[in-house]
């Protein structure tokens, strides 16, 4: 029989993001802010730089007027493999669990923002203030996630207590988990069901297919962080030159 | 004045101390130090008594005992749980004095029922009132206290008319009196710290199918979750009021999570 220890660690979490399916439509977003508690960004916070999304859609522009095209992307911790934040961390608060999840635990944090510094996708964010919800709100928080204090760092967790909480619910019912049964907040909201969450060790799930995929890249590539989220990239047939372009 | 006069001289000055001699003088301080005042021997016209020098070293010794007791309030504190003095007790006065020792125990107890008869503790199961903790639901991660009109399933017909605690409960639920139903504040008892997500269900699960490492045991309750439930919670059958009995440090957690094979990732309980 195996223990829990020996299962633990079999998986590796992973998420695909096919930049051909995102419209731009920020759902992502906002459900990320209503599953992880997140405090409300107000005008005075995004004006001082100091808002905190754990994932955002970023937009570019593609090609020179009058062939602009606009272009989104959506930009959550990358977990990577190499992470840069990990081992600036002088308390261990950033680590990497043996599920392949780039792990900030809370209460070990001090602050010192070494870890936002050492971020190339900046997407981790530091909390300057306790965080405040309007009265009305106070029942929507998820008890499932902590609600972070002011002074410590926070990021995309890959919504963890999803994670745990269907692992405990495939357990109690005996059985192993289901390739798409854990689904995160940004991948469950995503209409185009461009976000897609799995266990890339398990070479059937969608994640591992669509990983071979010939348009997938990762972001900052150059700096070998080895992200575990992967891009699709987007299909243009009117881009000169590209390769889908032609057929 | 040559080197050997100098010793003399420092001799001399040293007085009652027989200090080793130092080849050279201290370099003097540019700044004079000012004399210390001498002990007070009077205060205004009045002689201080002598006695007073025998009083200040137990002054003293009150003193690194007050200072001790403090400190070692903090260590038990830190280390387990504070010692039960001013307001420091793990336990509440709930609302409604809810003795878990007539609705858990299967013993006899102190009580007698309106008949004058000794009451036996009935026995229930600890998930009978406490229905979500073993299920794997949102709720679940709490054992949650059921609403007022599951007690008065049961206590609108059973219990005296006259007692004063049963009607506290009646009155909540609208049974007597006119202003309807309202909820009744519990108090929470055993409370964590808020970056730690608890779930009951795996662990009752897992020492449901593995009672040989149960811990504590219950009034005559040895089987389903009722004995699972005294590995962190102690007794509870047997308590008038619910206490905390385990300090519930993660030191704890993370001892019982390596025994078991259970993970012991942050990310188990911290996220």
């Amino acid at each position: 029989m195996t223990t829990d220890v020996e299962k633990f660690g079999t998986r590796n979490w992973g998420m695909i993001a096919d930049l051909d399916k995102c419209t731009g439509c920020q759902a992502c977003v906002l459900a990320c802010q209503a599953e992880n508690n997140i405090p409300i960004n107000t005008q005075d916070r995004v004006e001082r730089a100091r808002s905190i999304s754990w994932i955002r859609v970023e937009r570019y522009w593609e090609g020179d007027f009058p062939d602009t095209k606009a272009r989104f992307i959506p930009i959550m911790c990358q977990h990577c493999e190499n992470a840069p934040c990990e081992p600036v961390c002088p308390v261990y608060a950033s680590y990497h669990n043996s599920e392949g999840l780039n792990v900030q635990v809370y209460n070990r944090c001090v602050g010192t923002r070494y870890c936002a510094n050492a971020c190339p996708y900046i997407v981790r964010f530091f909390n300057y203030w306790d965080p405040v919800w309007p009265e009305s709100l106070r029942n929507h928080l998820n008890p499932d996630v902590t609600i972070r204090s002011r002074g410590i760092m926070e990021k995309c967790s890959f919504c963890i207590q999803r994670i745990n909480r269907t692992s405990r619910k495939a357990k109690s019912e005996g059985r192993e988990l289901e390739d798409g049964e854990i689904q995160t907040a940004c991948s469950a909201a995503c209409g185009t069901h461009g976000i897609v969450f799995g266990d890339l060790n398990d070479p059937d799930s969608r994640v591992s297919k669509l990983k071979n995929n010939k348009r997938a890249f990762t972001l900052l590539e150059q700096f070998g962080t080895d992200p575990n989220v992967i891009y699709l990239a987007k299909v243009d047939p009117h881009k000169k030159g590209s390769e889908e372009g032609h057929h | 004045m040559d080197l050997e006069n100098k010793h003399k001289d420092n001799e001399a000055k040293s007085g009652i101390f027989n200090l080793p001699k130092l080849p050279f003088n201290f370099p003097k301080l540019p700044i004079k130090l000012p004399k210390p005042p001498p002990p007070p021997t009077h205060l205004g016209d009045v002689e201080l008594p002598k006695t007073l020098m025998y009083l200040l070293p137990i002054g003293g010794l009150f003193t690194l005992a007050f200072v001790g007791a403090i400190a070692s309030f903090i260590i038990t504190a830190w280390w387990g749980q504070p010692i039960p003095v001013l307001g420091f007790e793990q336990t509440f006065d709930q609302p409604i004095n809810f003795p878990h020792t007539v609705h858990a125990s299967t013993k006899q107890l102190d009580y007698k029922d309106a008949d004058g008869n000794v009451m036996v503790g009935l026995g229930t199961d600890c998930t009978f009132c406490h229905r979500t903790v073993n299920k794997n639901t949102a709720a679940g991660a709490n054992a949650y206290i059921p609403p007022v009109n599951f007690c008065a399933n049961c206590h609108g017909v059973i219990g005296s008319e006259d007692n004063v605690q049963l009607n506290i409960l009646r009155d909540a639920a609208g049974i007597i009196g006119e202003d309807g139903t309202s909820p009744i504040n519990w108090r929470r008892v055993h409370r964590l710290p808020d970056h730690v997500r608890f779930v009951h269900e795996p662990h009752i699960r897992y020492l449901s199918a593995n009672p040989e490492h149960i811990k504590g045991e219950t009034d005559g309750v040895t089987t389903g979750p009722s004995a699972v439930c005294s590995t962190c919670h102690g007794n509870v059958a047997s308590m008038e009021k619910v206490y905390q009995v385990e300090p519930l440090k993660m030191r704890q957690c993370v001892d019982c999570h390596r025994d078991n094979g259970a993970p012991t990732d942050c990310a188990t309980c911290h996220h």
